[in-house]
């Protein structure tokens, strides 16, 4: 039979019950997004467990990682993780603040392998580190750019434009 | 006399007795110029969007058959025209150039579409190159975002008009003489 | 100037294959040809290069003809489109989106404009919702007619009549669309709360002649390739995405269906008049190469049996909200939104995130092909490099959506 679509359909206020009530320490701040998004931070220090946590659930296994988003908050850094759930067909929208000094977060490759790219995509635009990742270097940016374009920093260097 | 030796001691005119322009050439001009113009191999370099108005146009509807440029050939050693369709950007750009060199003469090089103009769209982008002019010589430029195939076939006609100029014995220009001064010329007239 | 002989220096990518073909010689795994212990060479497909459907490189480390290893290189088309939304209104920004995925431009569009709608809690109207799944919906076969047609005709170098036939039949819908929003490929016709311009006159009677004629045309397609001997040998039986893959790596859209699993994004996450409309999802059991060939095949005629019905149900009003023009500026409040839409080649969505200005903060991609191309050295490996251009062909790539 396989992969089946919302095999545990649950409504978003059980779904957002359910990850208080087993999460309730580790993910803060949960609210429901319409139609079927669930908003959370997490702390980065947690995030390896969390990630782990979340896909082994049995109810709401969120097994696939959508996208990881770099965002560069002026203040600090923010690495946004999305992630969908086959049994419930609901996403869940992780958010996880990190110091502007120094933005460094677990990799969640070991937990989906999906991270790779995105991980390395969000190294490329904004910087963030992420320990633990296999292969972390550029790229879409050519192996010798200077700077993380996306930080709202990102002043045009000279060195980036050889064929002017 | 045999024919061979009759070949030997023939004179007949050769291209480094002529220093000017003349009728003789005509027709050596004539045909190789048609000849070049009306067997262009393009090479397929479609980068983005432009690209896949460059495939149309050589399939049914706009059929580039017609002028004689279907033979799109990937390998740049058996090409004559660069048909650059799309953004060039900075992790391309050495590729681009090696590909350019990779051409042997005569090569001439299309410009399609706005990005490969100047950037087009995304010209503020920190990783793109402004126009593939900065990298490579540009025959003719075909603006449009993306340009129709009709567009296409424009640039390609004016190519060949282009192509159709070459001269074996091209007409000299004429001496640079710098004009005179402004102080001088009174002077020189009154000697005059 | 290039030197000929010169050997260039290997970049990255090309020293991360040369590694890995170290470390596997020094675990004892070479190849044990001749008495030598490793007869790998590594080989560059790429960025320029006939069957890679853009500037796609891959750094193949060959074993003779068997693929050992591939390591994708992108970024050859990035344009810095992220970044540059941050300098342009939400409706400057709506031709960039399109030039994203420029095969099926108005399913980007689609995907934006849903997305900024979510975060300014506009409505569409229902005229124009009609309007805009006929228009996705011609878009989806115009894109499928082009993945398949250049799968095949990479099969063999233009050898097939298959992608000219295609391309005739992509005119036609050229043709409509160009009529509507009066752009063959970047339509810039999706705007805030509606569509740009209503149908013209005599629009809906040349739809329906489309919809009736283009069955007959695809059983030609069929007729030319279904039982054709090299080509079954060719894409059964290969590149096989599983259903684990499948969660694993994200993949979406034809790609996992054809592996069995029924994720379609027009059922899972309704959005727009979908709810209303009869429809199948397409799946087959297999997963290799030529069920992704028939998921297409098979999606298009759902995609025809789509637009009749919204031409029947295409209701009267407006298509655009407001007396007479949407919004050129607008401000949507602070907060974020993500909405995923159903395009031809999986989930492509929008993440944006508002603080209020007329520009957006943060604008992020998610783009389909990017999560289909990490599968990449799991699925090319082990099969011989002609193979490798048949899966690659199959997967429908689109640099532009990769690349941003």
């Amino acid at each position: 039979m396989g992969l089946v679509v919302g095999s545990n359909p649950l409504s978003m206020d059980a779904v957002a019950a359910l990850l208080v009530e087993r999460f309730g320490a580790d993910l803060e701040d949960v609210r429901i997004q319409e139609p079927d998004t669930v908003v959370a931070r997490c702390a980065g220090e947690r995030l390896k467990d969390v990630a782990a946590r979340l896909k082994a659930d049995a109810d709401a296994g969120y097994e696939t990682l959508n996208w990881i988003a770099g965002v560069d908050r002026r203040t600090s850094f923010e690495a946004v993780y999305h992630v969908y759930s086959w049994k419930t067909n609901t996403y869940l929208e992780l958010h996880v603040e990190l110091p502007r000094a120094r933005p460094e977060v677990d990799s969640v490759t070991g937990v989906w392998p999906a991270a790779d790219w995105h991980e390395r995509e969000a190294w490329d635009m904004v910087g963030i580190v992420f320990s633990g990742h296999p292969d972390l270097r550029r790229i879409l940016l050519k192996d010798d750019f200077v700077g993380h374009p996306l930080r709202k920093d990102y002043v045009d260097l000279a060195e980036n434009h050889p064929h002017v | 006399m045999g024919m061979s030796e009759r070949i030997k001691t023939a004179r007949y005119p050769k291209l480094e007795h002529f220093s000017e322009p003349n009728v003789i050439t005509t027709t050596a001009d004539f045909v190789f110029s048609w000849a070049r113009s009306h067997s262009v191999f393009p090479f397929t370099y479609g980068l983005a969007c432009c690209a896949i108005e460059m495939l149309t146009s050589g399939f049914a509807r706009y059929d580039i058959a017609r002028y004689g440029m279907e033979v799109f050939r990937p390998t740049p050693r058996q090409c004559d025209l660069m048909i650059v369709a799309g953004t060039v950007n900075e992790k391309m750009a050495p590729v681009l150039k090696r590909l350019y060199d990779q051409m042997s003469e005569p090569k001439w090089v299309i410009s399609m579409g706005a990005c490969a103009t100047s950037g087009g769209p995304f010209y503020d982008g920190y990783n793109v190159v402004n126009g593939v002019d900065k990298i490579v010589p540009v025959d003719v430029y075909i603006p449009g975002c993306p340009p129709r195939p009709e567009a296409l076939f424009q640039g390609l006609l004016e190519l060949q008009g282009k192509i159709q100029q070459h001269r074996f014995v091209p007409e000299k220009p004429a001496a640079f003489v710098p004009a005179p001064p402004e102080g001088a010329a009174p002077a020189a007239a009154e000697e005059a | 100037m290039y030197d000929h002989f010169e050997t260039p220096e290997p970049d990255e990518a090309v020293k991360l294959a040369l590694r890995r073909i170290e470390e596997a010689t020094a675990r004892g795994e070479g190849s044990d040809v001749d008495g030598l212990a490793f007869n790998e060479v590594v080989v560059n497909m790429g960025p320029q290069h006939p069957s890679t459907h853009g500037v796609l490189r891959l750094v193949v480390t060959l074993d003779g003809e068997l693929v050992k290893d591939v390591i994708p290189v992108i970024g050859y088309l990035h344009r810095s489109k992220e970044k540059l939304a941050e300098r342009r209104t939400y409706f400057q920004y709506i031709p960039i989106v399109d030039r994203t995925e420029y095969v099926a431009s108005i399913n980007c569009e689609w995907a934006y404009v849903m997305t900024v709608e979510k975060l300014a809690g506009m409505q569409v109207t229902r005229r124009a919702e009609f309007i805009r799944v006929i228009t996705g919906e011609l878009m989806r076969i115009a894109s499928h007619l082009v993945a398949v047609g250049t799968f095949t005709a990479d099969l063999s170098p233009l050898g097939t009549a298959m992608v000219f036939y295609m391309f005739r039949e992509r005119e036609i819908i050229l043709d409509l669309m160009e009529e509507l929003t009066g752009a063959r490929m970047m339509f810039n016709y999706f705007r805030f709360g509606g569509v740009r311009y209503d149908l013209p006159d005599g629009w809906v009677e040349r739809c329906r002649d489309f919809v009736k004629m283009f069955p007959a045309k695809l059983k030609e397609y069929e007729a030319l390739v279904d039982d054709n001997a090299i080509f079954l040998q060719r894409t059964q039986g290969k590149g096989v995405i599983t259903q684990q893959d499948v969660v694993d790596y994200g993949i979406t859209g034809p790609n996992a269906r054809a592996s069995g699993v029924a994720l379609d994004l027009r059922r899972s996450r309704p959005y727009s008049v979908y709810p209303e409309l009869d429809f199948e999802v397409v799946t087959e059991q297999h997963g290799d190469v030529f069920d992704r060939y028939r998921v297409r095949m098979d999606e298009m005629r759902e995609s025809l049996k789509i637009i009749e019905q919204c031409l029947d149900m295409l209701p009267d009003g407006p298509v655009q909200l407001g007396s007479l023009r949407a919004p050129y500026v607008i401000t949507p409040p602070p907060g974020s939104a993500y909405v995923g839409q159903e395009n031809p080649r999986g989930e492509y969505g929008t993440y944006i995130e508002s603080d209020g200005s007329r520009y957006p903060y943060r604008l992020k991609f998610r783009d389909p092909c990017f999560c289909n191309l990490q599968l990449f050295p799991k699925l090319l490996s082990g099969n011989k490099i002609a193979d490798a251009v048949a899966i690659s062909g199959s997967i429908d790539l689109v640099l532009g959506g990769i690349d941003r």
